[in-house]
């Protein structure tokens, strides 16, 4: 068990630099998901904790020791892989063993360690059988096991569900928390399904082009994303955005107007570019919204298609008359599109007229050009109320 | 044109004719080009019912290979094993000939020996120390293989799964240096190895390495080399690189990995490449006749052994013929033997990705 740290960590390949100046600190026992799309160098982070690939500038620290320029198999740390990686030569005993052969345990240790962990993962009875006669979850199982035998202070997995179907990988997922529960042991996992960072983590450090961009509990990252990027990531449907410009009495965008004081808003005026983010359900119909303490003004829309799925209805609305909605734009960056999300009772139908309303307090504020957040949350200083204070994002 | 309906005198006639004549028919026809358009039509005709009588075995065949291409392919098959098996085996059926013949009766022996006499399978025991050119050849070519096997390994290693500055031209340098032949490396070689040593004195005695198995190895490692790093190299790329991590993670260095995870899931690979650098080495003619004075004591291999049976006065061909049989023997077990290891290899290393 250790705290891992990463200092100014970047890694240049030939002409990529896949990590860019990444500085993160995890605490002993804390699960962290590393999260973001395919190249985002989340991968590469991890192998340079895992001592796969050397950084080319920056620090690395397990526990209190720099282990920057340490073999991986001096760094404490254990590992699960996307592939699962077991070595197809050797059965699930000798799978599990192979790092406690390696160092000098005799043999009734290692029996009792690797019996021990067979059990935590739930493979007893499978010790002499070979990976490929294995089905995918037992693998990863081996897998799992592999990594925990050994007592390592870091547990690193490597996207340890992707290759596993849906239903075994939710399964999986709440092993993986049971796991980190009775193991309490430092956890960086990286994933690129925001729903198994958001389910299993204490934190997410959600990273884009090689950049981290925000390290902070699930909840936190869903509700007070410090960027754009984040804001649009995290969250599936991913949050609808529209662009605008501040002006006297509010923002100003194409289709509807907000109105709110502009000097709630630090470091941009009157005339810069900001965008509106909202996620789909803080989209309500007009008639269902008397219950929300703040809401915009109506505004005008049409209902283009109609999503079921089963606990809630996803509701494209088009906003402007003059364009239909057009396949090619993603929903939540097409400045005519709004996507809602409401509950499967609500009588509504496609292409049908509406009225929507926006919650005022889930109104997330950011800065076009630089992505910043601004502010997240606009209640009228009037309503203000204990409770509801809007969160700065810079905080 | 002669309408079909109207059948002639002719017709009628040609129908009459038992159907084995008609071949005989056609040719005649051949020769009467006046009534050759009338005939065509008749042929034409007939030659949907009779097509199958009209043709000898071969079209016969021919026709049905046509059809049934898998005929085809298994006669060429058969064709080709069976020409390869007697051009590989009947040189040592006429070996084995030449060997159960008693000496002095070797002129015309066909397909079977003049007399038998196998006592000649002891006799090349007797006559020279066999049994020690043969152990000095197993030592060689073991010890080649163990060296190219292990250098080639850490070069295979190299060239399948790092990136580095240069390795093309270098994997390239090593492909054009075997090309090189054998021969030009002799000359300075042997001259190499008959210069003394101080280092190697206590070793050899004299400080040269003429008359040791170092003359060999050395040479013929370095020769067989190139075509077990291909080999190796193409074997040990294909093994995934999570495999590698997670064994690096799990405890070992790199050539830890080396050998725990990627040398036994390319067991095939590595099995090729020893059985072809064995058998290479063992084989070998130019170093193993130049490099030793031919005296098994100082390591002559098989090579000198076989041609020990040809005096200044006679040839004992019975003796070589034996000699040469026994020493194939090896070889052929362990071509059987690694077959049989390198296919189970090939079906077993079932690997995930």
């Amino acid at each position: 068990m250790a705290r891992v740290r990463l200092e100014n960590v970047t890694k240049r390949y030939e002409d990529v630099t896949a990590v860019d100046d990444v500085s993160l600190d995890i605490e002993d026992g804390e699960f962290v998901t590393f999260v973001g799309p395919s190249g985002c160098g989340k991968s590469t982070t991890m192998e340079t904790v895992a001592g796969l690939t050397k950084p080319t500038e920056g620090r690395v620290y397990i526990g209190d020791d720099d282990v920057t320029t340490l073999a991986p198999k001096d760094r404490g740390v254990a590992m699960v892989f996307q592939n699962i990686a077991l070595f197809p030569h050797m059965d699930v005993y000798d799978n599990i063993s192979f790092g406690l052969r390696l160092r000098t345990y005799d043999d009734a240790e290692i029996e009792r360690r690797v019996e021990q962990a067979a059990d935590i993962v739930q493979l007893e009875g499978m010790l002499d059988r070979m990976p490929g006669e294995m089905s995918g979850g037992q693998q990863q199982r081996v897998g799992i096991a592999r990594a925990i035998v050994r007592n390592p202070d870091v547990f690193l997995m490597d996207e340890p569900l992707a290759n596993l179907d849906a239903k075994l990988r939710v399964h999986m997922r709440t092993e993986l928390q049971r796991l980190h529960r009775e193991l309490e042991t430092t956890i960086i996992y990286v994933t690129h399904d925001q729903a198994e960072a958001m389910t299993m983590s204490n934190r997410i450090a959600v990273l884009n082009e090689g950049r981290l961009q925000q390290i902070a509990p699930p909840l936190v990252c869903y509700n007070e994303p410090t960027n754009l990027f984040v804001a649009g990531f995290i969250g599936s449907p991913s949050m609808n955005f529209a662009e605008g410009t501040l002006v006297e009495t509010g923002l100003e965008t194409r289709n509807f107007d907000i109105e709110f004081d502009p000097a709630q808003l630090q470091g941009v005026t009157v005339g810069d570019d900001i965008t509106l983010g909202i996620r789909p359900e803080d989209v309500h119909l007009r008639k269902n919204a008397d219950s929300l303490a703040a809401q915009t003004a109506p505004i005008d829309a049409q209902t283009d298609v109609l999503e079921p799925m089963g606990d809630e209805v996803f509701v494209y609305l088009l906003l402007s008359e003059a364009e239909t909605g057009s396949m090619e734009q993603d929903p939540a960056s097409s400045p005519n599109q709004l996507l809602m999300s409401v509950t499967p009772d609500t009588a509504i139908e496609a292409e049908e007229d509406v009225d929507v309303v926006l919650d005022r307090s889930k109104i997330h504020l950011f800065d076009t050009a630089s992505g910043d957040a601004l502010l997240h949350g606009l209640v009228e200083r009037s309503e203000r109320e204990p409770g509801t204070t809007p969160t700065e994002a810079d905080s | 044109m002669t309408d079909d309906s109207t059948p002639t005198d002719r017709d009628a006639q040609t129908a009459d004719v038992p159907a084995h004549w008609n071949h005989t028919r056609r040719m005649t026809d051949g020769g009467q080009p006046a009534e050759q358009g009338r005939d065509g039509v008749l042929i034409g005709n007939q030659a949907d019912e009779e097509a199958v009588l009209d043709r000898g075995p071969f079209e016969r065949w021919a026709s049905k290979a046509i059809k049934n291409p898998e005929r085809a392919y298994k006669s060429m098959f058969y064709t080709a094993t069976i020409f390869f098996l007697l051009t590989t085996l009947f040189p040592f059926y006429w070996l084995l000939m030449v060997a159960l013949t008693p000496e002095g009766r070797q002129q015309d022996i066909i397909l079977t020996p003049n007399g038998f006499n196998p006592g000649a399978f002891i006799e090349v025991f007797e006559v020279l120390p066999f049994h020690w050119y043969m152990f000095n050849s197993f030592v060689i070519a073991t010890a080649s293989t163990i060296i190219v096997l292990v250098i080639g390994s850490l070069a295979g290693y190299a060239f399948g799964r790092l990136n580095f500055r240069g390795k093309l031209p270098l994997m390239l340098l090593v492909l054009v240096i075997s090309f090189f032949p054998p021969a030009a490396f002799f000359i300075p070689l042997n001259d190499l190895f008959n210069t003394s040593f101080f280092a190697l004195e206590p070793i050899t005695g004299d400080g040269t390495l003429y008359n040791t198995p170092g003359a060999m190895v050395l040479p013929l490692s370095a020769i067989f080399m190139p075509l077990a790093i291909f080999i190796l190299t193409t074997f040990y790329a294909q093994i995934p690189d999570g495999l590698e991590d997670a064994a690096r993670v799990e405890g070992t260095t790199r050539l830890g990995a080396l050998f725990r995870v990627i040398i036994p899931l390319s067991a095939p690979g590595v099995a090729t490449a020893g059985v072809l650098t064995f058998i290479a080495v063992y084989n070998e003619f130019f170093f193993s006749f130049l490099m030793t004075d031919g005296q098994p004591e100082n390591w002559a291999p098989l090579l000198e052994g076989i041609l020990g049976y040809q005096g200044q006065y006679e040839v004992l061909y019975h003796l070589m013929a034996a000699s040469s049989i026994i020493g194939v023997i090896p070889v052929a077990i362990l071509v059987i033997v690694a077959q049989e290891k390198i296919v189970s290899g090939l079906t077993a290393g079932a690997l995930k990705e």
